[in-house]
């Protein structure tokens, strides 16, 4: 057990050093160095040689891309993705409040989605190829095949337009307590929420339906076994752990969506940030952010796995 | 005894169940079924593969799966009907009248519930006891079945415990409420022939100390040999035979039945006389086997049985039979010979000359010389491919023969199989299991081995077929006098193929030599074991065994939870 | 073939599917022929209201909003196709190599797989456009490599089940080489497979092609682009609602209906895991 899950612990770590070795080659090496990449062509243009290769030697870009990784890696596990080129300030600075922001938001889509998710799915597997079941399928399907920002934009023009219930646009601010953002937040964690009820109760319909078409549940009607206790003592149990790793997967789709409803309604989080910073071309805070959401999934899909070997004794060797 | 005609505990008459396609059809699974059960009676229900009989058993608890229906006929038991009955109804009778031991008992247990548990809840919920009194029983019920430490096993998780170990917990938990009527699916398909008889041997005993009925529903005519007195044969969803075991089994009049007799293993018939041995064409010598288990970061292996000490001589052009029950490594060492994994020690020696363990490491020519069958027909064919396709394509590897010629000699191979021309360009599944398999003994004796390895050829194979697909075999095998390494469970395979045998139990050989010597005179316990197992069925026929009552059931008790 | 043709018909979703998806095809393939007015053509005053002089009224730079709605999925469409193509394909050869291979090549596939699966898709574009441009054929390539991921992950899978066949092992035996397996032996028999997820990768590379153009990460203007539309309609939202409520229709009923079909056809094909729940 515990060897399990010190091995699942180091993977996760693992990945996060690959993944952020990956994003320092995309950003920094493929296609040029940080300056490069900041600069458009015409600013390149105009500046002179020697002031150019003085930026670079300020910004520490005439080291080895090898030497270069390494500073890196070391800045990240310090939390420290260096200065912004332009304002010159710490691009962990500029992120921590936005982030906070956007995990508030994740956290408040995710403790609606999941029981909601849960009961929808059970209820379909239950009901398989009923009228409760197409519809739910049906209606899972419209569900993550709608855009996030056209739902976004068409709540708003429901709820904010014709009839004005919530302001169209966020009012509140970076810092604000977390109670302040939430209050303000109905109409976007509602957007994101009816696409991950959507995608979760899809996967754990089919959890569900394989099952209650196992030999077990065969074994329990034949016993005569009350159907609650088949279903909610059985059959649930066995529906959600292979669904686990493919919820956690959905982590990844999260993040997305929340940084689509983050610009739609100006809340203040990562998303705003990601944008600003891809217009401005600010590569650190672009890396900053990319890391702090890998971070993100990396953990949920981390907790995922802790939670299948909880449940799942025939992963505890 | 039983009195079936006094008062039956269940009469079922004139019962069909059938399935709804999506076209709105039907297909019978289960046609016209009638007969009765007596009170304390067992019944055995033997056919192959879809011929009904699980469906059947179910019908009895009045389950039928999704998507089937009852279509006629009625079905009471104890007076109850069963067919539309109330819940009321069942919840009188499932699992407190009737009880079922399903299949497979690893599946048919929650996997992420500890076994005792499992009991207790049909202990609490079905018989109406209160915690205390429910873990009382259920130690008693793991006990009395014959699990060693119940207290320890209550504990564990099912995955936890051993095949034998499982089923006894499926039992305990079918006995739970003392039903009158026990209906065992499949019950020793999933063990091994030790530990099959020592189940079945439980099965008995419980029987008669709890008087209750007794359906036994199998493929396995020695299994029904050993518990029943009845026996209905069913073959495509119909009841073609209904009676005694001796009658049946002796001196059936239903061709069917006798197919399926004359599958099972008898050593009556003159053993094979074959090819001697010529000088030696392979030469194993101390091959070993095993799985390292992985890292920290790497995937561990799924674990494959270990062989040891294997020492093992084909000649030219004999047949020898490796006997071996599942995880007794005989697949493996199957595959070793073929190249397909390498061996940690020891050393094989092909036509003289060191042969490399890995396919990749060996020639062309020693790939050519050394071809196998495998044991699912539909699986060794490539689906997208046809019949021609998969003939042809080792011809042109191996022998470089162009197109014209390549198909010429598949028309050849197929012929001397009894296939025509046009099947050529079918596909797999357009083809039954027999014609699949035959064509995957075409492919390989297209490469004109010198060594065949078949695994297990015929066990996806209906018994009716089996023999027909080994006479092609033996055909085929003298006329191009290759030799065979015959990898099976089946001791009448064996009997009827291979002159010489070697016997393998967890990995290592326990017996070796002439097959008729080792057959008639097995030396190991565990040869004598399944030979047992495998010729009681014959052996009714021939009047050598009484039935179910047999003093070696009793010495069988003994080692009993062993396994 | 026929009765495969039947079951998918008895399916209403899979039959709406298909019906919504050949129309916007249809549309998009004809778009050039059926344009009332050029639609980069700045041709009135801007937000002019609906009407029978043009359709939906302009845009806010004066433009045919209607000729611009029925052109806007075309660069979309080709970009999601493309890249679902290239995620199905690509990604099924690597998953079957890597089931094939094993050893170090399929570890570290595996962990890139991992990797990338961790990467929310929106940031994996950033990043790259940051770098190498915000260009389609970048965009393509970018999209394919996300949406590849679980194409490998799914093909990967299948793969090691294909291993075990008779039929792989022959040609094992038979000293065929990888590639020759790879594409003789295993690649037909997943081809159904793929197909499924070409489908199901292209709708979801739909749905992120017009979530990136609507951020800014996609397409650029002018491409007519539903996307970028809704963007652009945002800003008079209360006064001109149908600017954005028209690009999200067709947005919205291209991938639904692409997902009722893949849906439909999947089930009819019976590839869904799901099976019965048992008796009663």
């Amino acid at each position: 057990m515990i060897v399990a899950v010190a091995r699942r612990i180091a993977l996760s770590l693992l990945t996060l050093v690959l993944l952020a070795i990956f994003v320092f080659v995309a950003t920094e090496i493929m296609p040029g160095d940080a300056l490069d990449v900041t600069l458009s062509a015409d600013e390149l243009a105009m500046i002179p040689p020697e002031r150019l290769a003085q930026m670079k030697r300020e910004l520490g870009l005439d080291r080895p891309a090898a030497e270069r990784l390494v500073a890196f890696l070391a800045g990240t596990v310090q939390l420290d993705f260096g200065l912004t080129i332009i304002s010159r300030t710490p691009a962990a600075d500029i992120i921590a409040y936005p982030l906070r922001n956007s995990v508030l938001l994740a956290g408040a889509v995710l403790a609606a989605a999941i029981p909601l998710a849960l009961a929808l799915g059970v209820a379909a597997a239950y009901r398989y190829r009923r009228a409760l079941d197409n519809a739910v399928s049906a209606g899972a399907i419209i569900g993550y095949s709608v855009p996030e920002f056209v739902i976004a934009t068409v709540l708003v023009i429901l709820f904010a337009v014709l009839w004005p219930l919530f302001p169209a646009t966020i009012t509140a601010a970076t810092r604000d307590p977390a109670h302040v953002l939430l209050a303000a937040a109905p109409l976007p964690v509602a957007t994101v929420l009816i696409g991950s009820i959507a995608y979760l109760a899809r996967i754990l319909r089919v959890g569900m339906i394989e099952a209650l078409a196992s030999d077990f549940v065969e074994r329990l009607r034949l016993t005569g076994v009350p159907e609650w206790r088949v279903l909610l003592l059985h059959a649930l149990p066995a529906g959600v752990i292979p669904s686990l790793t493919a919820m956690a997967l959905y982590a990844a789709s999260l993040v997305s969506g929340i940084v689509v409803v983050e610009l739609v309604f100006a809340y203040p989080g990562l998303g705003q940030e990601l944008v600003r910073a891809v217009t401005r071309r600010e590569v650190h805070v672009i890396q900053a952010i990319a890391l702090s959401s890998a971070v993100v999934v990396v953990g949920l899909n981390l907790v995922a796995d802790l939670a299948i070997l909880l449940l799942d004794p025939r992963t505890r060797r | 005894m039983a009195q079936p005609d006094i008062e039956p505990l269940v009469r079922c008459q004139g019962l069909s169940v059938a399935y709804a396609d999506l076209d709105g059809g039907l297909t019978r699974v289960v046609s016209d079924a009638s007969f009765t059960i007596g009170a304390g009676e067992a019944i055995g229900i033997v056919g192959e593969s879809g011929s009904g009989k699980s469906t059947l058993a179910r019908a009895l608890l009045g389950y039928r799966r999704a998507g089937s229906s009852f279509v006629s006929g009625s079905l009471t038991c104890a007076g109850q009907d069963l067919l539309r009955p109330s819940p009321r109804t069942l919840a009188a009778l499932r699992g407190i009248e009737i009880a079922m031991v399903p299949q497979n008992p690893l599946a048919s247990l929650t996997y992420h519930i500890r076994v005792g548990r499992l009991v207790e809840e049909v202990l609490r919920t079905r018989a109406g006891l209160d915690r205390r009194a429910a873990r009382a029983r259920m130690l008693e019920l793991l006990d009395r079945t014959g699990l060693p430490e119940p207290k320890a096993i209550a504990e564990r998780y099912p995955h936890q415990l051993s095949g034998g170990q499982r089923q006894r917990v499926v039992i305990a938990a079918a006995l739970a409420c003392n039903p009158r009527l026990l209906v065992l699916d499949e019950p020793t398909t999933a063990l091994d022939k030790t530990t099959e008889a020592q189940v079945l041997a439980l099965i008995e005993s419980l029987r008669r100390e709890r008087e209750a009925a007794l359906v036994l529903v199998t493929h396995d005519l020695n299994a029904v040999a050993r518990a029943c007195q009845r026996v209905l044969v069913m073959k495509d969803s119909r009841i073609v035979e209904d009676g005694p075991v001796d009658q049946v089994f002796g001196r059936s009049r239903v061709a069917y039945t006798r197919a399926l007799l004359g599958s099972a293993l008898s050593l009556d018939a003159p053993p094979p006389r074959r090819a001697q041995r010529g000088e030696p064409l392979l030469d194993v010598a101390a091959l070993g086997f095993s799985y390292e288990r992985g890292g920290m970061l790497t995937r561990a292996p799924s674990g494959r049985p270990t062989l040891d000490a294997i020492d093992l001589t084909v000649g030219r052009g004999e047949i020898v039979g490796v006997i071996g029950e599942s995880g007794s490594g005989k697949t493996t060492l199957g595959h070793i010979v073929a190249g397909m994994i390498a061996p940690c020690r020891g050393a094989i020696r092909f036509d003289g000359r060191p042969l490399a363990g890995h396919v990749a490491a060996r020639s062309s020519e020693e790939r050519r010389r050394i071809q196998m069958v495998f044991q699912d027909p539909l699986s060794s064919l490539n689906p997208r491919m046809t019949v021609g396709g998969s003939l042809v394509r080792p011809m042109r590897v191996f022998l470089g023969l162009g197109r014209a010629q390549s198909r010429e000699r598949a028309t050849a191979l197929l012929s001397q199989l009894g296939m025509g021309e046009e099947y050529l360009r079918r596909f797999p599944r357009q083809l039954s299991g027999g014609q699949q398999q035959r064509v995957a003994i075409a492919r390989a004796f297209a490469a004109e081995p010198d060594l065949l390895i078949c695994d297990e050829i015929t066990s996806a194979l209906d018994a009716s077929i089996q023999a027909q697909v080994l006479d092609h075999l033996l055909g085929l095998q003298s006329r191009s006098a290759a030799a065979m390494l015959v990898i099976t469970h089946d001791l009448s395979v064996i009997w009827k193929l291979a002159p010489r045998v070697v016997v393998l139990q967890a990995g290592r050989i326990v017996e070796a030599g002439e097959t008729s010597e080792v057959f008639q005179r097995p030396r190991n316990a565990y040869t004598a074991a399944l030979l047992e197992a495998a010729t009681r069925a014959r052996r009714l026929k021939s009047g050598a065994a009484t039935g179910h009552a047999d003093s070696r059931v009793e010495d069988a008790l003994v080692p009993i939870g062993a396994d | 073939m026929r009765g495969f043709a039947r079951s998918i018909l008895r399916r209403r979703l899979a039959v709406l599917g298909l019906a919504l998806v050949a129309a916007h095809l249809a549309i998009a393939l004809a778009a050039p022929l059926i344009v009332p007015h050029d639609p980069f053509k700045l041709l009135d005053a801007p937000l002019e209201p609906p009407g029978a002089a043009y359709l939906l009224g302009t845009d806010e730079l004066g433009r045919d909003f209607f000729s611009r709605l029925i052109m806007g999925g075309r660069v979309a469409i080709a970009a999601a196709l493309a890249a679902g193509f290239l995620a199905a394909f690509g990604g099924g050869l690597v998953g079957l190599a890597a089931a094939y291979y094993r050893g170090l090549f399929d570890d570290v596939v595996s962990r890139l797989v991992e990797m990338k699966l961790a990467i929310p898709a929106i940031l994996f574009v950033s990043l790259f456009v940051t770098g190498f441009g915000q260009t389609l054929p970048v965009l393509v390539f970018v999209m394919a490599v996300i949406k590849m991921m679980g194409v490998i992950r799914t093909a990967r899978a299948q793969g090691l089940v294909l291993m075990e066949q008779g039929y792989v092992k022959a040609a094992i035996l038979r000293g065929e080489r990888g590639p020759v397996v790879i594409l003789r032996e295993m690649l037909p028999n997943v081809a159904d497979l793929l197909s499924v997820e070409f489908a199901l990768r292209s709708s979801s590379a739909m749905l992120l092609v017009s979530a990136l153009s609507f951020l800014g990460l996609g397409l650029s203007p002018p491409t007519p682009d539903w996307g970028l539309m809704i963007h652009d309609g945002l800003q008079s939202i209360r006064s001109e609602p149908w600017l954005i409520l028209a690009p999200a229709l067709c947005i919205s009923t291209l991938v639904v209906g692409m997902n009722f079909a893949i849906e439909g056809v999947a089930d009819a094909a019976g590839l869904e895991a799901a099976r019965g729940t048992a008796g009663h």
